[in-house]
Order: C-alpha cells, then sequence, then structure tokens
C-alpha cells in the first residue's frame, strides 16, 4: 500500500508541475495585462511600435506600459512637455500622460535604434470637450517660401564671423532698431543682413568681414546660451547621425547614404532617400549662410525635398526647433567670448 | 573482495607523467603571463576611432603598446551600443549622432575582449572586439606558447612510450 | 585509484531509492517546461528570457563545466526529456514492474543501432544553432519538439530507445563520459557468467531491466550508461558497484572503436572550432551570416560547416593517421587506424568545449539574476533581483582559463595517440606513428589558441 501511495503522490506531483508551470506563468501574464496597455516597440525593420495607435480621453490620465523587443528605444509625445521614457529591451518602463486639448499627437522613438529610426511613430487620438490645439501656419507657407529651392550665395566670409568682434563694433555704431527685431533675423538669411547692412551709410567704413561680424552678432542676440544648449542637446540626439556631430553632413549614418557602404543594405520597403542627396553640410558656407531661420524651420517642419530628411513637425514645439536653427548658426559663427562656455 | 581492473602498476607511469604534463602547463601558463621588460622609449598617445555596428567592430582588433594613453572614440552606425573592456574593467556607450570616448592608461599587457554592454539585437552576447596591449617583444608570446606545447606534446608521450612496455597489456 | 563508492555505508541505499530521482527529474522538468513557455510567451529578447539565459548559459555551462566531466552521465539520469515517455511506457513513475507489458514494444532497427542518428540530430541542431542559442522562441520550439519525440518513441519503441539512438545531447554525452571518473561497473563477472536469469536486464519485481538496453555484466566503457541505477536495484546478486576510477580510464579499454563514435568526435571538434570563429571571433559579417538562417548565402556557410566538419577535418586527420602509418612502416588498415586513433581526439575535444564555454558564460552569467526575477521579460520582480543589470564576471581570468584547459585538452589528446601508437609497435616506431597524429591536434589547438587569446 505504501507503494501506491507513493507513486499516486508522485504523479500528482508530475500533474501539478505539468500543468501547473504554465498556467501560472498565463495567469501571471494575463494579471500584468490588466495593469495597462502595452506597447511594445521594435525597430521599424521588426515591425515598429504595436499597438500604432492608442486612444485618450482629455483629462483622464492614460497609463502605457512599454517594452523594446529588440534594442533599446525611448517613448515621448511630440508637442507636449513630458519627459523621455527609456524603454530598455525586456524590461517594462511605465509612464502616465494626460492631455489638456483634443488633437492628434504623435509618439515617436527617441533612441536611435537603426536608420529608420525616424519613422517610428504612432498616433494618440485624444478625444474630448475642450478647445483644441490651435493650427498655426508654419512661417516658411506665412512667407510664400520655397523650401525644395536650392539656395547659394557667392558672398562669404574670409574666416568665421565673430559675434564677438561683432558686439565690439556695434558698440562704436548707431544700428537701427530693424536689425534688432526677431522679424528680421527669422526672415532674412546672413547673407541677405549682410546685403542690407552693406548698403547702409552708417556701415560704409566697414570692410566686408566686419560687415559678417555684425551680422553674426544679430543673429547671436536673438539666441541665449540656454537656448543654444537646448539646441545642441536637441541637435545632437536628432539630427547628429546624419547631420554629423561637426554638422558636416557625414554623421554615424552615412553608411546608409550616397556612397556609404550600407547604402545597398536597406530594403526596399524603407528607402532612405539615398539614391541623390546626401544630409546637409552646415558647415558649408555658400549653402549655410543663403538660408533664413524660416527656411530652416521650414526644412526640418516638413522634411523630404527629394532627399530622407525626417519631418519634424509634429515632433518638436515650435520653441524647440527655433532652438535647433539657433544651434545651426553656430556652425558657421563664432559666439565665443558671449557666451560662458 | 573488489575484482580490480585497472592494474595498479600503471600509478607510477601515471604520476610522472602528470608531473611533466604539469611542468609543461605551467610553463605554457608562464609565456603567457609574464611582464616581459619594459619599453624603453616614452609612452605613447593613441587615438583610435572605433565603429559599432550590429554585431561588430570596426576596427575589430585594436593593437596599443603598454603605457600608452589610449583614447577610443566609440561611434555607433546604427543601434545605441556599448564598448566594455575585459580585465580593465572600462566601459562607454553610444548612439548615432552622440559619440563617446574612453581614456585610460594600457598599464596591463595582455589580450583583452572587448564586448558590447547595450544590448543590441539578437548577437550581442557574441559582439565582440579584441583589444591588444603588447610590449616589446610581444610576438615572443605566442612563439614561446608554441614551444613549450610543442615540446609538451613530443616530450610527454615520449615519457609515455619508454614505459609503456613495463605496463601489464590492457584488458581486451 | 579505485574507490567503491556503493562499499560506502549509505550510498548503495540513497541510490536505490526512486525518490530523489524523481525530484531531481521532477525539477529538472519544471525548469524545462518553464523554459518552453517562457521561449513561447516570454519577450523576444534573449538576455532577459528565461529560455535562453537557463538553457544556454546556466544548463550548458553546468553540463560541460561540471557535469560531464566529474560525472559522466550523471545528467542523464535526471534528464526531463525522455521522463514523461518513460513514465507512460512504464505505466508508473515510481512503481517497478509488476507484471509484464501486454502489447511489447519494437526494437529499434538494426541498422540504426548506432550513433549515426544522433551524429544527424546534432548537426541539425549545430547548423541553426546560432538562431537557437538567440531567439527564445526558437529555443521553445526546439525542446518541445524534442520532448514530443522523446515520449512519441517511447510510446513505439522499448526501453530509452530515445536516448539511446536519437538525442542529440546524448551523443556527445556518451563520447566524454569515457573521460569521467565515475564508472557504474560489474563487480565480478564470473559471477554473472553463472547466474540465469540476468535480472540487470530482464527486470525483477525491483526494478526494470536497463533502460539503456546494456547489459551490465559487458559494460566496460561509460558510453552507453546513463546511471539510471535500475541495475543496482534488480540485481539480486549484489554484484554492481558504483566507482570512482581515474579520469579517462575508459579510453584504454576501446580497442577497435566504431566509425560513428569516431564521426562524433570530429563533429565536435569541428564544431567548436566553427563556434569560436563565429560567435568567439571579431567578424560582424561571418555571424551574421551565420544568424541569416534560409538566404541563399547561409546555404553557403551551412555547406561549408558539413564540410568542415564531415570532410576536412576528417580528411587531414586520415592523412596524418596514413603519415603515420606510412612513416612507421606500420601494417594494417587506413581505416582501421583511423578509427583507433580517433578516439584520441576526445579530451581535445571535450577541452574546445569547455574554452568555448569558459570564453562566453562568466561574462553573461549575471543574466541569469534577471532572468530568475523575471523568466518572460514581462515586467516581474519575484525575487526582487529584475533590476541586476549586466555585470561580467571573471574577465581577467578568463583568458588564462582558455588557455589552460585547451594546453591540458592537447596534451592528454597527444599523450594519448602516443599510447596508443605504444600498443602495437616498438617505441621508434611508435613515436613516428604518432607524431602526425600529434601533430595534427597541435595545429588544432594553436588555431583555437589563436582565435581565442591571441
Amino acid at each position: 500500500m505504501r507503494l501506491e501511495r507513493s507513486e499516486a503522490l508522485a504523479r500528482w506531483l508530475f500533474i501539478l508541475v505539468l500543468v501547473g508551470v504554465p498556467a501560472g506563468l498565463f495567469f501571471a501574464t494575463w494579471q500584468a495585462r490588466q495593469r495597462g496597455i502595452l506597447v511594445q516597440a521594435a525597430m521599424p525593420e521588426n515591425g515598429g511600435w504595436s499597438p500604432e495607435v492608442l486612444e485618450a480621453q482629455v483629462g483622464v490620465p492614460l497609463h502605457i506600459r512599454l517594452t523594446s523587443l529588440d534594442v533599446l528605444h525611448g517613448f515621448a509625445v511630440g508637442g507636449i512637455d513630458a519627459p523621455h521614457v527609456e524603454i530598455e529591451p525586456g524590461k517594462i518602463s511605465e509612464t502616465t500622460l494626460v492631455f489638456h486639448q483634443p488633437g492628434r499627437y504623435v509618439f515617436y522613438c527617441t533612441r536611435w535604434c537603426g536608420p529608420n529610426h525616424w519613422r517610428m511613430r504612432g498616433v494618440i487620438e485624444v478625444w474630448g470637450d475642450s478647445n483644441p490645439m490651435p493650427e498655426v501656419k508654419p512661417l516658411y507657407l506665412q512667407l510664400g517660401l520655397d523650401i525644395d529651392a536650392v539656395h547659394r550665395t557667392e558672398i562669404v566670409p574670409i574666416v568665421t564671423p565673430s559675434a564677438a568682434h561683432g558686439a565690439a563694433l556695434a558698440a562704436k555704431l548707431t544700428i537701427p532698431e530693424k536689425y534688432m527685431l526677431k522679424e528680421t533675423y527669422l526672415t532674412h538669411s546672413p547673407e541677405q543682413m549682410w546685403r542690407s547692412i552693406r548698403g547702409e551709410s552708417w556701415a560704409a567704413s566697414l570692410s566686408a568681414q566686419d560687415v559678417w561680424d555684425l551680422v553674426a552678432f544679430m543673429f547671436f542676440i536673438q539666441t541665449s546660451a540656454q537656448n543654444l544648449e537646448q539646441g545642441e542637446a536637441l541637435y545632437a540626439a536628432n539630427c547628429a547621425a546624419c547631420h554629423g556631430e561637426r554638422g558636416d553632413g557625414r554623421g554615424d549614418m552615412s553608411a546608409y547614404f550616397a556612397g556609404g557602404d550600407r547604402a545597398d543594405a536597406d530594403d526596399a520597403e524603407h528607402p532612405l532617400g539615398h539614391e541623390a542627396t546626401p544630409p546637409s553640410n552646415f558647415t558649408d558656407r555658400e549653402h549655410m549662410l543663403a538660408a533664413s531661420p524660416a527656411l530652416l524651420q521650414g526644412k526640418i517642419v516638413r522634411g523630404g525635398m527629394g532627399t530622407g530628411m525626417p519631418y519634424w513637425g509634429p515632433i518638436f514645439t515650435d520653441e524647440q526647433i527655433w532652438a535647433i536653427v539657433a544651434y545651426l548658426y553656430t556652425f558657421q559663427f563664432d559666439y565665443g567670448g558671449l557666451i560662458n562656455e | 573482495m573488489v575484482h580490480r581492473t585497472c592494474p595498479s602498476i600503471r600509478q607510477p607511469f601515471v604520476n610522472k607523467n602528470l608531473s611533466i604534463a604539469g611542468m609543461f602547463l605551467f610553463l605554457g601558463l608562464l609565456t603567457l603571463w609574464v611582464p616581459l621588460p619594459a619599453a624603453a622609449r616614452s609612452p605613447q598617445d593613441r587615438f583610435i576611432r572605433v565603429e559599432a555596428s550590429s554585431f561588430a567592430y570596426e576596427p575589430g582588433v585594436i593593437t596599443v603598446q603598454k603605457g600608452a594613453r589610449v583614447t577610443l572614440e566609440l561611434h555607433s552606425r546604427d543601434v545605441v551600443h556599448g564598448l566594455f573592456i575585459d580585465g580593465y574593467g572600462l566601459e562607454t556607450r553610444a548612439a548615432p549622432g552622440e559619440s563617446n570616448r574612453l581614456t585610460f592608461i594600457a598599464d596591463r599587457s595582455g589580450i583583452f575582449w572587448i564586448r558590447c554592454s547595450v544590448t543590441c539585437g539578437a548577437l550581442h552576447p557574441f559582439m565582440l572586439g579584441k583589444l591588444k596591449v603588447i610590449e616589446p617583444g610581444f610576438a615572443l608570446r605566442p612563439l614561446a606558447l608554441t614551444v613549450v606545447l610543442a615540446s609538451a606534446v613530443l616530450l610527454l608521450p615520449l615519457s609515455t612510450l619508454a614505459q609503456q612496455h613495463k605496463s601489464i597489456k590492457r584488458d581486451k | 585509484m579505485h574507490i567503491e563508492l556503493t562499499a560506502l555505508p549509505g550510498v548503495k541505499a540513497v541510490l536505490r531509492n526512486r525518490w530523489w530521482q524523481f525530484v531531481l527529474t521532477l525539477t529538472t522538468l519544471a525548469v524545462f517546461i518553464l523554459a518552453i513557455v517562457s521561449g513561447s510567451v516570454g519577450t523576444p529578447v534573449g538576455s532577459r528570457n528565461f529560455a535562453i539565459v537557463f538553457v544556454w548559459i546556466l544548463w550548458w555551462a553546468l553540463l560541460i563545466l561540471l557535469a560531464v566531466p566529474f560525472l559522466g552521465r550523471a545528467w542523464c539520469s535526471i534528464c526531463p526529456i525522455p521522463a514523461p515517455g518513460e513514465w507512460a511506457q512504464r505505466g508508473a513513475i515510481l512503481k517497478p514492474p509488476v507484471s509484464n507489458r501486454a502489447r511489447p514494444l519494437r526494437r529499434w532497427a538494426a541498422r540504426w543501432r548506432n550513433i549515426w542518428l544522433q551524429n544527424a540530430m546534432f548537426l541539425l541542431v549545430a547548423l541553426f544553432s546560432i538562431v537557437i542559442l538567440t531567439q527564445p522562441a526558437v529555443t521553445s520550439l526546439v525542446l518541445l519538439a524534442l520532448l514530443l519525440l522523446a515520449i512519441g518513441v517511447s510510446l513505439v519503441y522499448e526501453r530509452r530507445t530515445f536516448c539511446r539512438y536519437l538525442c542529440p545531447v546524448g551523443g556527445f554525452i556518451g563520447l566524454y563520459a569515457q573521460l569521467s571518473p565515475l564508472e557504474l561497473r560489474v563487480k565480478d563477472t564470473s559471477i554473472c557468467a553463472t547466474h540465469a536469469e540476468k535480472l540487470c536486464y530482464t527486470g525483477s519485481a525491483q526494478g526494470y531491466g536497463c533502460p539503456w538496453m546494456v547489459f551490465p555484466a559487458a559494460l566496460k566503457v561509460n558510453t552507453n550508461c546513463g546511471l539510471c541505477m535500475e541495475c543496482l536495484r534488480t540485481c539480486s546478486l549484489d554484484n554492481i558497484a558504483v566507482n570512482i576510477r581515474p579520469i579517462g580510464d575508459d579510453l584504454q579499454r576501446i580497442g577497435i572503436g566504431r566509425m560513428d563514435e569516431a564521426y562524433k568526435a570530429f563533429i565536435m571538434l569541428g564544431s567548436a572550432l566553427v563556434y569560436v570563429f563565429v560567435l568567439l571571433g571579431p567578424w560582424g559579417w561571418l555571424k551574421r551570416l551565420a544568424y541569416s538562417v534560409g538566404t541563399l548565402p547561409w546555404l553557403g556557410y551551412a555547406l561549408g560547416f558539413l564540410l568542415v566538419l564531415l570532410v576536412a577535418l576528417p580528411g587531414l586527420f586520415a592523412l596524418a593517421v596514413w603519415l603515420g602509418n606510412h612513416l612507421a612502416k606500420a601494417r594494417g588498415s587506413l581505416r582501421r587506424s583511423f578509427v583507433t586513433y580517433a578516439y584520441s581526439l576526445i579530451p581535445l575535444s571535450l577541452s574546445a568545449w569547455i574554452a568555448f564555454t569558459l570564453a562566453f558564460v562568466f561574462a553573461n552569467l549575471s543574466y541569469v539574476w534577471g532572468v530568475i526575477s523575471d523568466p518572460l521579460g514581462v515586467g516581474w520582480n519575484l525575487l526582487g533581483t529584475a533590476d541586476w543589470g549586466w555585470q561580467p564576471y571573471l574577465t581577467s581570468l578568463t583568458p588564462y582559463l582558455v588557455s589552460l584547459v585547451l594546453m591540458i585538452g592537447l596534451v592528454w589528446s597527444a599523450n594519448h595517440v602516443a599510447y596508443l601508437a605504444r600498443q602495437q609497435l616498438s617505441p621508434a616506431r611508435a613515436l613516428r606513428q604518432a607524431l602526425p597524429v600529434i601533430g595534427y591536434c597541435l595545429v588544432y589547438t594553436l588555431t583555437l589558441m589563436g582565435v581565442l587569446i591571441l
């Protein structure tokens, strides 16, 4: 009889393990699902975000659990001020979002996860009664700028313009109000500013380089150390991969563009636009000095232009884009001496 | 009574061979570990740009002189990668567009694996490179090791061959 | 040095008791099922999934670093894969047989009663190993397939036919078990000669006949004994003993040897070599190639893999043996020398696998902490260790351990080649016979060392 009891016990233990282990795991998994939507992040080549569309109500907290299926990703929602959430492979991160205005928000990946990283975006549809987000036409549309057009200038400085020298010059001259206005800064390229100043009588005694220094100073006063820092951080996280940490258009991703050794490795479903144009070289004087802040904002907002440039409109706030634009000019102008390094 | 199937007369043969083997193994390890005389020239500064992509480093093998001040600038070509140096225990990571530098003095000589420290895909645990910190005459090491091993595999069997005819024939 | 463990007080009673074996087997079965489920529904990130970490890091390390070198086939006695099938086949878990089965099960076909099929199974797993090792879902599939296959085979064929002729792990465990210091042997074969019933093979009220289809009195080497202790339970003459003996003892008893086992040695030698190059080398293109299963380039890799293991390595070895024979003016067929000398590669191939394992196991062992708290990688924290990050261990020591292990394997194998040569020839001629084969072992070891530590 003792044998029979042992055998029975052994069989029950076996069944317990055979059924209990999977059951326990499935139950715990089901339990976990009750705690909020699970958004899985994967490289776009592996499916991107799933789900891609979330829904929320104005004022009602949206609790999201995030995990990555392959590499390090990040989560952020464009246009609202919420901290980015790192998503580690095989781990769960959590975040709670509250929306105050209905509309369509874009959530995106904040950690480079391959050449198609910028395509990793999803949508949060927010319903509710409060006033929707105002639609603001970007400046380049208001001005009717053609952001696809080639822009080049023949007039370039001999050496990098120094804003500090420009400041010294400005202290000795009487400069009309309009050159210090934000609107002038936004709508004029450095070349246009230069031409405008050159034609003025009070600037008659200045050399060409001096005028460039003045232009650098005028661009500098429209920004601040903090603003540049924000721009630099945004540039490093979003732009440097293609445009290069030194702004030369040869970023770490350059292998995927024309002439790079991974140019053909990209699959047909996600062309990078590497057929024709590599990323812009911000250190190219003829090119950059002919671009106004409004033009640059337009390019950032809309992207395209027959290249692989992403459209950042739904991602960055206006403030963020202007900060990036201000930073871009530091590849052309030397602000040293005026900002505390 | 236990019927022994292995003749005890084999024991002295095993013992002698074990000591010879042990000696050669010790010598072999010595060739890898013993520090060679330090370099007479002044330590260099080395700057090496390391590009990480899934799943290898470029260059895959980095060779520096012992005592050099080494700066590795890690660039990533696709996703966030890390760089960890075995033995030194140093680590850094980089994302495309956000490179990072690791500066250290290569005061330990030897061969150290470089591993990726950020999960970067399926083959991440096998994303490996090598850092070789060499001193003058470093090539002597593999040479010496080969000599030791070759001697071991020659002399040890010789000892076996010489002793063999004294032992009892094995069971069929 | 020869210690009869079962003569020590209490040891025999413990080994005969079915409960400890059942509890251990049930534990491994629970872990196995956990691995299958984790692999299929858990995160696809290998380092955060129980299936990958526990099977390919922890279990593999314990197996190849501890269990196999020191305990031979002891893993087989608690392996979960055949367990449910065996229990179903026996109709009982702990109960010894009470009556004969109404329908006797089939015997494995005679022409397959060797390890050729095991070789093929191992090759199949090995070809896809880069994907299996890194994708939890694939590991889960392989484990489940082996489990179902074992159960199916147990219901149709007798005893542990799966373990003996099909299990991919069994092929190399059996080979390396020849080196282990643990053995199960009959104490006095003359007693068996006069015993009519041979209960150790047919079974009795105390236990089942040897599930490994081995006749204990004829057991000379460890290759096919799964240390399941059934014969210890059934032998009515108390003639079975478990002993500790000198390491590598079986190598002296092989005799002529068999081609299937010889080829197994080359398969293990070659796979270690390929894995060191592919997984532990700095060549990213090679890793991606081995991973891209299903593509045409991968087919090239697979072909290359098979050529190295089945043609190049054996071919070069045959050349070395032929050269040895020629230099020593030895008579005897090349085939016979080839098979006999192939067994001397066993220590070298075990050391190659141990070296390969050491090179990645300690660096990645820390993943264990994460998966024991979060086996599915879904955010649990059962034991509070889920956030313990990656922390490589023993990285300063590893290259020296690796080189030490490879050197030991080389010296051991070389010594055995000399021993084998001396069995047939005078010392001078034996040296000439041995040298080319020893040279083969030396070149192989230097190649591995070159990629690993130089």
